[in-house]
């Protein structure tokens, strides 16, 4: 039987998973529910309609990370407007709402707590942290992981409860349910539908957790990975060979659950404008060139540089890789650019 | 032939073009790291050669790659992709000397996402795609099912008018039948053309509320080779480069415009499309107002001026308003 940190046991409680839209319903009444959704065309996060479960049979990942409801691609950070007595500025309407994003996966809660280093670090960033602050996660445990996913090799696994507030394992016609924080606890205290797991119940749990673990097929030794891309950072040779087939677009950054780099633009119409910002990735050639100019001109040192970014600097500066196997680079590039080749084949050691 | 065959003769061809220093790199297609997918290989490297294949899931229109890739390359090329070969050497971007072709008479390729629809699974979820001339076998569970082609390939494919390249130094095959289905190929183009204005424009206004602008559509089209696109301008700011719906779209329409007359419809721009935009329904559509204006379709002679730098007196202008 589980236990909490204080070593006390604790009961987990299962939900049988025709009744999952009234327990969102009964969770609606507080708090804005986020679901898994084809709604808009494209996976993603998107407000529950109030009845649509259908996500619950194609139990896949989303094609849109959840980053993207935290860190919207385009967000209004305060408008402005000039009249005779100078500028004023405006910041928009602040969205305090409670938000639940049920459905979850293990590698995307776990890229909103390395999301979180970033934007707690030496500045706070209010726009995210907001968002972050009043957001409750429910995840729901892969049982079906694709072929581009190596959550595994990132000490992580399909069902890995760390990251969320409560958590779900699938266990055939019911879910387990596990609460992981205290947010988690309170979610499932007056929720009358819910029953006490069993015996049964943990074991068939945990059968299914090693199911998914084995399932995870694709493996990345990250063994002295830092210290690896460290000694090879010059070797341009590698590199370049490694970034030969690479378009430059914007895919793997954005649709990265871990990627946050954003650009600032403003719109101006006559004395009025808003300030946005947006979602930008360092593959692009023109990154950065609004505050001076892009030190990355040559492709190989762009794809360097997210490589490098995840698995060499984001350890150095939060001791963790910024990088959590979810494979949405792997399955969604155009070329078929695979992170996880161009690490494995990192010399071990650069000729002097 | 068989893939096998033909790719034999591709890597002996690849194999005496780097061995007798006739170029100095290859670019063609190895098996991707995921099941079903090919992956570009650009290589100097002879012991690389071994790695060249051909099947029906070579996607990519490699001459994407050929403004970038120094010195001269010999390329494998679909009928589509040798188009844009043509194309860029109409707009001086490449020269024929430098350019061995390797062509691949295209007898279609197999579109996944199709595949994933009729097999109600995912792409790793498959055990098999056999493709034997106009049909194709799926086998999901160790049981095989056997569709027509023409419900597998792409759209594009399906309209294709060319599928054996007109240019080339080597075909590496004899022509294969075409397998097409006209009003497969133009069936979202023909839905949308039956649409009201006001509809339609709801349409894409929707379609293009999903972009978040990772300019996958331009990055992977051989036409669009500008050095520094128009969206990344600052001064002056042609558009708010940020993914709001009307300023997504305003791109895709200036750089459908900018790619008239260079477009093959080789389709990469809608396939490499993340959120599933139907990009190709505003590509063919450019691509046959041209043909019925101009008279002119993109890639098919390289001694002929593009059409957007040539004038003709006798030009249709009556669109002009």
């Amino acid at each position: 039987m589980p236990r909490t940190s204080s070593g006390k046991k604790v009961t987990n409680k299962t939900v049988n998973k025709k009744d999952i839209a009234q327990l969102l319903n009964q969770w609606r009444q507080e708090f804005a529910v986020l679901v898994p959704s084809l709604a808009t065309g494209v996976a993603r996060l998107a407000s529950w309609d109030g009845t649509d479960t259908s996500f619950m049979d194609w139990y896949r990942n989303t094609v849109i990370p959840p980053k993207a409801n935290l860190l919207p691609p385009v967000e209004e950070m305060f408008s402005f407007h000039k009249d005779g007595e100078g500028y004023h500025i405006e910041l928009p309407p602040s969205d305090g709402h409670q938000q639940l994003i049920f459905g979850i996966r293990p590698c995307d809660a776990k890229a909103l707590a390395i999301l979180d280093m970033t934007f707690k670090d030496i500045y706070e960033d209010p726009y995210y942290l907001s968002k972050r602050s009043n957001t409750i996660l429910v995840g729901l445990g892969c049982t079906n992981p694709y072929d581009s996913c190596f959550c595994t090799s990132l000490g992580s696994s399909p069902t890995d409860s760390t990251d969320v507030d409560l958590m779900l394992t699938d266990i055939g016609a019911r879910f387990l349910v596990e609460e992981i924080t205290d947010k988690g606890k309170e979610l499932m205290a007056n929720i009358s539908l819910a029953e006490e797991a069993t015996e049964a119940d943990e074991a068939r749990a945990q059968a299914a957790r090693e199911a998914a673990y084995n399932k995870v097929t694709r493996q990345l030794d990250t063994t002295d990975i830092g210290q690896k891309l460290l000694v090879n950072f010059d070797n341009q040779d590698y590199w370049e060979k490694i970034a030969a087939k690479c378009i430059s677009c914007g895919i793997c950054t954005f649709f990265c659950p871990t990627c946050y780099c954003f650009d600032i633009n403003d719109e101006l119409v006559k004395n009025r404008g808003e300030r946005f910002r947006s979602w930008d990735s360092c593959a692009f050639p023109l990154y950065t060139k609004m505050p001076m100019e892009n030190p990355r001109l040559e492709k190989w040192r762009r794809v360097r540089q997210k490589v490098c970014h995840k698995y060499e600097f984001y350890p150095i500066d939060f001791k963790v890789v910024a990088c959590t196997g979810c494979g949405r680079c792997i399955r969604l590039c155009p070329v078929n650019w695979d992170i996880t080749q161009a690490l494995a084949n990192l010399p071990a050691k650069v000729r002097a | 032939m068989k893939d096998g065959n033909i790719e034999q003769k591709l890597q002996s061809e690849a194999r005496a073009l780097l061995e007798q220093g006739r170029v100095d790199y290859i670019i063609g297609f190895e098996v991707g790291s995921l099941k079903f997918t090919t992956t570009p290989l650009i290589t100097n490297n002879i012991a690389d050669i071994d790695r060249l294949v051909i099947n029906p899931f070579i996607v990519n229109n490699l001459s994407v790659y050929l403004t970038e890739v120094k010195g001269r390359v010999g390329i494998v090329a679909k009928g589509c992709d040798s188009r844009s070969i043509v194309s860029l050497i109409q707009d001086k971007q490449v020269a024929r000397e430098d350019v061995v072709i390797l062509g691949v008479p295209c007898p279609g390729i197999i579109d996944l996402s199709k595949v994933e629809r009729l097999a109600g699974k995912d792409r790793d979820e498959l055990d098999d795609i056999t493709r034997n001339g106009d049909r194709v076998v799926i086998t999901v569970d160790g049981n095989g099912r056997e569709f027509p082609a023409t419900e597998v390939l792409f759209d594009n494919c399906l309209g294709c008018d060319f599928p054996t390249p007109k240019e080339y130094d080597v075909l590496l095959d004899v022509s294969s039948p075409l397998v097409s289905d006209k009003a497969a190929s133009q069936e979202k183009l023909d839905k949308l053309k039956g649409m009201a204005p006001e509809p339609r424009w709801q349409f894409w206004a929707s379609e293009f509320d999903r972009c978040v602008l990772c300019y996958a559509c331009r990055n992977v089209c051989p036409a669009c080779f500008c050095q520094r696109c128009f969206v990344e301008e600052s001064e002056p700011q042609w558009i708010l480069p940020v993914p709001r719906w009307q300023d997504s779209l305003m791109f895709q329409v200036v750089r459908n415009i900018h790619v008239a007359g260079r477009c093959t419809d080789c389709g990469e721009c809608e396939r490499a499309c993340p959120v599933n935009i139907p990009l190709r329904s505003l590509t063919r559509e450019m691509y046959d107002l041209v043909d019925e204006l101009f008279h002119y379709q993109a890639g098919m002679d390289k001694e002929a001026p593009p059409l957007l730098a040539a004038y003709e007196a006798t030009d249709a202008e009556d669109f002009i308003r």
